[in-house]
């Protein structure tokens, strides 16, 4: 046994030193040290608690990712420097993974860090956690989804904020047809061919159902396509009046600038994560300024009437000076306050486990974001109720993050009557 | 046929006749054709398996670690591995074809996938055992490659390459698009095949092991019985034939061997390697989706044959260990170590190279320098400083 | 019709790129005997080379491409001399292996050099078009058409005329009796990969300017070229460019039609506009590997 032992503490010399003693408990039970101290668990020794974060930090949707992960960060700092950490006392560390915006990376680093935290305060990208999910339900851990897929309304494991994509659907076109002299207009979409995309075509589905129109035509492409020009003929073939598009920022960029190529100028309504701030410094900004609109939520940067937004920029000056005035980052804020909320709960209720982190989701009552976003009703899960509303932003150059308000309070009766799954 | 073709083992290496006789390999390389290997007396010595007693004492060694020593290691290396160990199971099935039969094949990743996708069905959802999914993994792979094989392997060189290429993207098409069985573009998860092997739920007198370890077990015990199986097809008849058939075509036919039905036996048997070996990506991964299947995954693939060392078994499993654990090492340097010009994971840009870029780059820059400097791989200089040791005090 | 029109017109766009992709490859085959993957890193750092002359350093744009052109030529040269050279008369398969090896290289430079978002490119063309009965035609594909009818005319005129061009085609012949004949072999192999590396960064000018974006992604570009490659013969400037034409042309009615088409057939499944110009290829390497105009592969005993 002896001989045994001196291998096995070879081969730990050789690994790496201090994963080794939070992996061999990795298994979710902590052994219980009695008085008012909370049990050290996966993820939690005593006084600090460790938060997963998968995002993309390389490839093209990184631009989504980094000022997410930021808006992450502000928060737990504010969080950490100035509240003393979660409950006053237990300070808050993201261990940040590269998911690449791939489904298959994301679940191989979701697999690598599982064991050393005790939830996920980000999981980035409808792919990605439709990927992870499966196994977050096995492994019996929560997340918070960096999507707004409506799927996730009813899952258990997940920590949704933010109205779904398929309301920011139905909210954009009720507006959208509702304006004087479009209410015959040809909608068409155009759509990522993933589970993101099918999440706002399922809300222009619902919404032709409800308020009777139909959809003429369907375009597709990859998350990584660079080249548009069958798209575009699609829609423009169709005679496309009005088109919702889902897509990421860098091939908004490339559909739309084809289609301004082609002489093409359609209404465009993009789903809130098409658009990103730097698309006004690239030739497209004028096609963009007359063609296309945000459906998101929310207000303004730097709306100093909102109580959240005014926080916000002054912690955003505080602690992440470089950070640019941007709505991902806005986003990721959010996120990390329904985490510290969820936590401060599994605190009140004694228990950090992974087990404690899903009964502190079922005892929440609700979400809330000082104005930011919407109010998320939380209980049990068939009880969530998120918010309806939305606000289609138009892009203005000068404005801050590139987005002005066109419509706020958007909160169609279809919206009202949309059901989630569970 | 002599005794002398089997001791091509070891180094021997590639033959210079893979491809189609153009200008450039024409003339054949001077220099380097040592065997690096003791000379082998006895016909029977040639087919043992395990030749020297340094040999047994070396795997006696690994097998002991294997069972125990791994015990000590962190989950963290117990998952690259694990991840190391599968793609060693495949690496030895693309040796087989390219390293002793010379077809050069980039359409590897293809029949993992088809492997990893029969388990999806079969392991996770039907809910076989994995006494059944695997062998049968690895025999819809095998047929798979004996349908495709003798329509890519009319060709040769350069066109076998680019036809494998086409069987690559004509693959992950039907797989978006099969969506019944593979979950289309969104992925599918194969995390039902095998829940059981989670060894952080088991408790043995009180022992307790990380939920990796029983991975980590079962994913070395299959890639030594990989490395069994290729080791008895390479020092018998058919592999004899096989290398016949990667030094020069033409005289193994003109000797009697039938081209076509060795290539596509060596076709059909990598690919059940791969397909294996793509059940098990699958399920311990717990989730595929089509795109993983792609050029980059076969090029990885040729990656480890090539650092390992082509046309040795010894070699491919070498080359899988480092190509396999390289995205690790360089995920722990760079979090416990600032790396000149590489941006670390702590988010925003303190560095240049993003670790995913270095790891790509740190593959490409491998392969090129191999085969310029040292075209037999890893296996060849284990070989050269072998043969130093058991010369010695005469090694020069 | 309108669409049929538009359609035929963006294929041919789609086809001229391709063309000049592959007379990239075909450069080097020729004189080399090997299909160079690292194409595809050639025309990125061409492409990134431009953006770097025209938008770093101001250069006008004609001035910029013929910079990129330049850097192209000489990475080409550099890539042969220090790479290449050492690997002649070694196996095909391990010179492939080197070019994707350097396709990596190149790659991962690139996106560390000038990150992995988009950059525009400051080509005069833009978003520019011009409307011919209904059919828009982007000014930038126009040029590009242009662009690769010129650089065929310039192969043809090499390879038939001058004595260089000459030179190559004997040493792609045979080696050993074009050295009898005092052609340096060295000198080809490198004028072939400066004269790839030129093309290739022209061909990255073109697919990364009007409304395209520049960014790392782009050398999946030469992968897509591959089928071009092998329809119009490993070994002819000719067959390179009616290969492109034809394949891009087939793509692009695919992707436009592709709606109409799935209707009647949908176990085509989505997307099978990407996928056709592969199972194009692997049709002809059935019927005839060495493509429409290649020439037949001869295997001596």
């Amino acid at each position: 046994m002896t001989a045994l032992l001196a291998l096995s503490l070879l081969a730990a010399a050789c690994s790496s030193d201090k994963k080794t003693t939070t992996s061999s408990s990795s298994s979710g039970q902590g052994n219980s040290s009695g008085g008012g101290a909370l049990a050290t668990t996966a993820g939690f020794d005593g006084t600090t608690i460790k938060l997963g974060v998968i995002t993309p930090q390389t490839g093209p949707v990184k631009l989504i990712g980094d000022p997410l992960t930021n808006g992450n960060r502000v928060w737990f700092d504010y969080v950490n420097k100035e509240l003393g950490g979660i409950a006053g006392k237990y300070k808050v560390e993201l261990e940040v993974v590269d998911s690449a915006y791939d489904a298959t990376k994301g679940v191989q680093q979701y697999n690598a860090i599982k064991g050393d935290v005790v939830m996920f305060a980000q999981i980035l990208g409808t792919p990605v956690v439709n990927a992870v999910l499966s196994q977050l339900k096995r492994d019996g851990l929560a997340g918070q989804p960096a999507t707004l897929d409506s799927l996730w309304v009813r899952e258990p494991n997940l920590v949704p904020i933010g109205t779904p994509y398929q309301i920011q659907a139905i909210n954009s076109m009720s507006w959208y047809l509702g304006e004087p002299g479009n209410k015959d207009k040809k909608v068409c979409t155009a759509i990522q061919d993933d589970p993101y995309g099918k999440a706002g075509q399922s809300g222009i589905d619902f919404a032709a159902k409800e308020m009777g129109f139909t959809v003429a035509t369907t375009a597709k492409f990859g998350a990584t396509d660079t080249s548009f020009t069958a798209q575009v003929s699609q829609l423009k073939t169709a005679g496309c009046e009005v088109i919702f598009l889902v897509a990421t920022p860098t091939t908004t960029g490339g559909l739309l600038g084809a289609a301004a190529a082609g002489g093409y100028a359609p209404q465009w309504i993009g789903q809130s994560p098409t658009f990103i701030g730097i698309l006004t410094k690239s030739p497209l900004v004028d096609y963009l300024e007359k063609n296309y609109v945000v459906a998101s939520e929310g207000v303004t940067w730097g709306d100093e009437s909102v109580p959240g937004m005014k926080d916000l920029v002054a912690r955003q000056k505080k602690y992440a000076a470089d950070q640019a005035p941007d709505y991902y980052f806005v986003f990721g804020y959010n996120e990390a306050r329904a985490v510290t909320q969820v936590l401060e709960k599994a605190v009140a209720l004694g228990d950090l486990s992974h087990d404690g982190i899903l009964k502190a989701i079922t005892s929440l009552d609700k979400l809330t974001f000082d104005g930011l976003t919407g109010d998320y009703g939380y209980g049990p899960v068939t009880d969530r109720n998120p918010p309806r509303v939305n606000t289609i932003f138009k892009v203005d150059r000068n404005a801050p993050g590139g987005l002005a308000v066109l419509k706020a309070g958007i909160e169609s009766d279809a919206a009202k009557k949309f059901t989630f799954a569970g | 046929m002599t005794t002398a073709t089997p001791a091509q083992e070891g180094a021997g290496g590639i033959g210079s006749r893979t491809g189609i006789p153009t200008s450039s390999n024409r003339r054949r390389r001077l220099g380097r054709s040592s065997r690096n290997r003791a000379m082998v007396v006895r016909y029977q010595d040639d087919l043992r398996i395990f030749p020297s007693l340094p040999a047994r004492v070396g795997l006696a060694a690994l097998a002991l670690f294997w069972a125990f020593g791994s015990q000590g290691l962190s989950s963290f290396w117990l998952n690259a591995l694990t991840y190391a160990a599968i793609a060693a199971i495949a690496a030895i099935g693309l040796n087989l074809l390219t390293g002793y039969t010379g077809q050069v094949s980039l359409g590897h990743a293809f029949f993992l996938a088809v492997g990893a996708y029969a388990t999806a069905h079969f392991g996770a959802e039907v809910g076989w055992s994995i006494f059944l999914w695997l062998p049968v993994a690895g025999v819809i792979g095998g047929v798979v490659g004996a349908i495709i094989g003798p329509f890519a392997l009319r060709l040769r060189g350069n066109y076998l390459v680019i036809v494998t290429l086409g069987m690559l993207f004509l693959g992950e098409h039907i797989f978006k698009n099969w969506t019944d069985v593979t979950g289309g573009g969104n992925g599918i998860s194969v995390a039902g095949a095998l829940p059981t092997l989670d060894t952080s739920k088991f408790d043995f007198l009180g022992q307790r092991w990380d939920r990796n370890q029983g991975w980590f077990w079962l994913s070395w015990a299959l890639v030594a019985v990989a490395a069994l199986l290729a080791k008895n097809i390479v020092r018998t008849r058919p592999g004899r034939a096989m290398q016949a058939i990667r030094d020069r075509d033409l005289a193994a036919e003109v000797i009697g061997v039938s081209l076509t039905r060795y290539k596509i036996a060596a076709f059909a048997v990598s690919s059940a390697f791969a397909a294996v070996a793509g059940a098990l990506y699958g399920s311990f991964q717990g989730f595929v989706q089509p795109s993983d299947f792609g050029l980059v995954l076969s090029i990885q693939y040729v990656a480890m044959i090539v650092i390992g060392g082509v046309g040795t078994i010894f070699g491919g499993i070498l080359g899988a260990v480092v190509v396999g654990t390289l995205p690790f090492v360089i995920q722990e340097l760079s979090s416990n170590y600032d790396l000149p010009l590489v941006s670390g994971d702590k988010g925003g840009l303190n560095g240049y190279i993003e670790i995913a870029s270095l790891n790509k780059m740190l593959y490409g820059l491998l392969i090129v320098l191999f085969l310029i400097f040292e075209p037999h791989g890893l296996a060849a200089v284990w070989f050269r400083v072998k043969a130093w040791f058991r010369t010695w005090p005469f090694s020069y | 019709m309108t669409q049929f029109l538009q359609l035929l017109f963006g294929g041919l766009a789609l086809g001229a790129k391709y063309s000049l992709i592959v007379l990239g490859f075909v450069v080097i085959y020729k004189a080399t005997g090997v299909i160079n993957f690292a194409q595809g890193g050639l025309l990125l750092l061409g492409a990134y080379l431009a953006y770097n002359a025209s938008q770093t350093w101001g250069l006008p744009f004609a001035l910029a491409v013929l910079v990129a052109m330049a850097g192209g030529a000489l990475v080409g040269l550099v890539v042969e001399f220090l790479i290449l050279r050492r690997m002649v008369g070694q196996p095909t398969f391990a010179v492939i292996m080197i070019t994707i090896g350097l396709l990596y290289v190149i790659e991962e430079v690139a996106t560390s050099i000038w990150g992995a978002g988009n950059l525009n490119l400051g080509d005069p063309w833009g978003l520019q078009s011009v409307d011919a009965g209904g059919v828009v035609i982007q000014v930038k594909d126009l040029w590009t058409i242009g662009l690769a009818a010129a650089v065929l005319l310039a192969f043809f005129a090499l390879f038939r005329y001058s004595r260089v061009g000459v030179a190559m085609r004997a040493t792609a012949l045979d080696p050993e009796a074009a050295l009898a004949q005092g052609i340096s072999a060295r000198r080809i192999f490198a004028l072939s990969w400066a004269i790839a590396g030129a093309v290739a960064a022209l061909a990255g000018v073109t697919a990364a300017s009007g409304s395209a974006q520049l960014q790392p992604t782009l050398s999946i570009l030469a992968l897509a070229a591959f089928p071009a490659m092998i329809l119009g013969g490993l070994d002819s400037p000719g067959g390179a460019v009616i290969g492109g034409l034809l394949i891009g042309v087939a793509q692009t009615m695919a992707a436009g039609y592709q709606v109409n088409v799935l209707d009647r057939l949908p176990w085509l499944g989505d997307g099978f506009d990407t996928v056709l110009p592969y199972v194009v290829m692997v049709l002809i390497l059935l019927v005839r590997p060495y493509g429409l105009f290649g020439s037949k592969e001869v295997r001596r005993v």
